[in-house]
């Protein structure tokens, strides 16, 4: 056992028993004495996510590695947490300027798929879970869309967390100009919404290139349910105005 | 059944609606949710608890009567609305279901692999100890104040720590606690979210003990925590540890001032 990993493992008990002062000697070849109390909060939370025990990271991850690089936050995790998602200035600038420089295209060109694909992928919250429940790496990972965005008008379980996208294709066309934008929202939304709440679906290699195609056929299609119907677009986009007695049933 | 019948109930309920006494859709559906059902099931949760936490048990054949949940052996009644607390006899901030598992190991001797203290939660064909416990003592703090105490620096520090946790956006998705928890009358496909800025919301939602009629069982803080961090797509939270106690520190103190509804029913 090293020095740094005899210290860890004696923080450790030292924190849940309370056997600082026994601990201390054990850890004196480390020479450091620590005192919480005088840690910042950013740095006492640091210390419960990497040193404390608190969480499963040695636990393996479907896209390679451990659940501790789950837990390392990276530039754009960082700068959103540290601003509360309210990034001003040069901050915002930086986070967009790398959320371009993100960008990865198809090597064939941005193409719609299949909607039919994109419907079930889009209802899908089936992915990279772990912890008590390891979601399976062989199955198909979903989008998840409905859990933020209202999408086919007929679907009546929609989050709105996200704008409503009814009638996504129906209203902008299907442009290769909407069409590079609506790929750019999934792959890096901070391109356009800086610390926006929806997650970098194609930066994070969370969704496949496939995957993406078929969301976009979904809402683009103009035989996809989410463009079946000409709606007054006024009449559906006020997610406040939902009927207030359906909740999560 | 008596679950089945619940949710037949609730379901109409939905669907006929109501008068709103708050503009919160949170708290609106979850209204509706207590004037359908007259009983909580919790109670039956709670009742066992009492007999558990009365009994003598374990190795050493005693009840809990002398565990010390902050206002010293056998004081119940507002012991709950003031944790998590910092605790002399271990150097820790503990949380109730912390401080339960500590005095049955250090009262009754019992072990880390029994199962009283091994079940952390209840799944459909058997409740948790556990949970009856953590719920007959959490019931003796109905209808008071949030209270958590801000006295020792590890209380404070593991609060604040708390807020850096729940504002902290890592993993597969580039979530934290706050996606779903900052913007009022938002709702993930049709569940509607509580927001820590709404105190009568947050002091509701933060009412753990609560029978979820979803899993037909009662479910605790900790599971509710575990339940996030699973969904966030980050690393699995263990049950008591002091991450975890430093998010219910936080959202414990965020309630702070607010009724706490104990035991609660929730969808």
């Amino acid at each position: 056992m090293t020095n740094k990993t005899r210290y860890t493992a004696c923080m450790g008990l030292a924190l849940s028993a309370g056997l600082l002062a026994g601990c201390v000697q054990v850890g004196a070849q480390n020479d450091e004495k620590r005192d919480f109390t005088k840690m910042s909060p950013e740095e006492y939370a640091d210390y419960l996510i990497f040193e404390s025990d608190s969480f499963n990271l040695a636990q393996e991850v479907q896209e390679g590695g451990t659940a501790r690089e789950r837990m390392q936050q990276d530039e754009l995790q960082r700068l959103c947490s540290e601003t509360r998602n309210r990034p001003h200035g040069e901050i915002a600038t930086r986070i967009v300027t790398m959320a371009r420089a993100s960008f990865q295209y198809p090597e064939d060109g941005i193409q719609l798929g299949d909607w039919e694909k994109g419907r079930e992928l889009a209802r899908s919250g089936y992915g990279f879970r772990i912890g008590h429940n390891y979601d399976n790496p062989e199955r198909t990972v979903g989008g998840n869309c409905y859990a933020c965005h209202q999408m086919d008008p007929e679907e009546l379980a929609y989050g709105n967390i996200g704008p409503s996208l009814s009638n996504y294709g129906e209203l902008r066309g299907n442009t290769e100009a909407v069409r590079r934008f609506v790929y750019e929202m999934i792959y890096n939304p901070h391109a356009y919404f800086p610390c926006t709440s929806m997650p970098r679906m194609g930066h994070n290699e969370f969704l496949t290139q496939d995957s993406i195609s078929h969301i976009m056929a979904y809402l683009l299609d103009a035989e996809s349910p989410v463009n079946a119907r000409k709606k007054d677009p006024d009449a559906e986009v006020d997610p406040a105005a939902a009927p207030s007695g359906d909740t999560g049933f | 059944m008596f679950k089945h019948v619940l949710i037949a109930t609730a379901l109409a309920g939905s669907v006929v609606g109501g008068a709103a006494a708050s503009d919160s859709p949170y708290l609106t559906g979850r209204e509706q949710l207590m004037m359908l059902a007259d009983d909580n099931p919790a109670e039956l949760t709670e009742w066992r608890g009492e007999d558990l936490y009365h009994e003598p048990r374990g190795p050493r054949n005693v009840s809990l009567e002398q565990c010390d949940f902050g206002l010293g052996p056998g004081v119940l009644e507002g012991a709950y609305v003031q944790m998590p607390r910092y605790f002399e006899d271990t150097g820790r901030v503990m949380d109730l279901e912390s401080r339960i598992i500590h005095c049955m190991k250090t009262l009754q001797g019992f072990t880390e692999e029994d199962d009283p203290v091994a079940r952390k939660h209840s799944s459909d064909t058997r409740e948790a100890d556990l949970v009856a416990i953590y719920t007959y003592v959490a019931a003796q703090s109905n209808g008071m104040a949030w209270n958590p105490p801000m006295d020792h620096p590890m209380e404070r520090l593991t609060r604040d720590a708390g807020e850096v946790l729940f504002h902290r956006r890592a993993g597969s998705m580039d979530f934290g606690c706050v996606s779903c928890h900052s913007e009022p009358r938002k709702r993930i496909r049709l569940s509607f979210l509580p927001v820590t800025s709404n105190q009568e919301e947050w002091s509701k939602a933060i009412s753990w003990p609560a029978y979820r009629i979803g899993h037909g069982v009662v479910r605790s803080s900790q599971h509710r925590v575990r339940g996030c961090y699973y969904q966030m797509r980050q690393a699995g939270v263990k049950f008591g540890s002091d991450a975890s106690i430093a998010i219910l520190s936080y959202w414990t103190d965020q309630a702070r001032g607010g009724e706490a509804t104990l035991p609660d029913l929730k969808r």
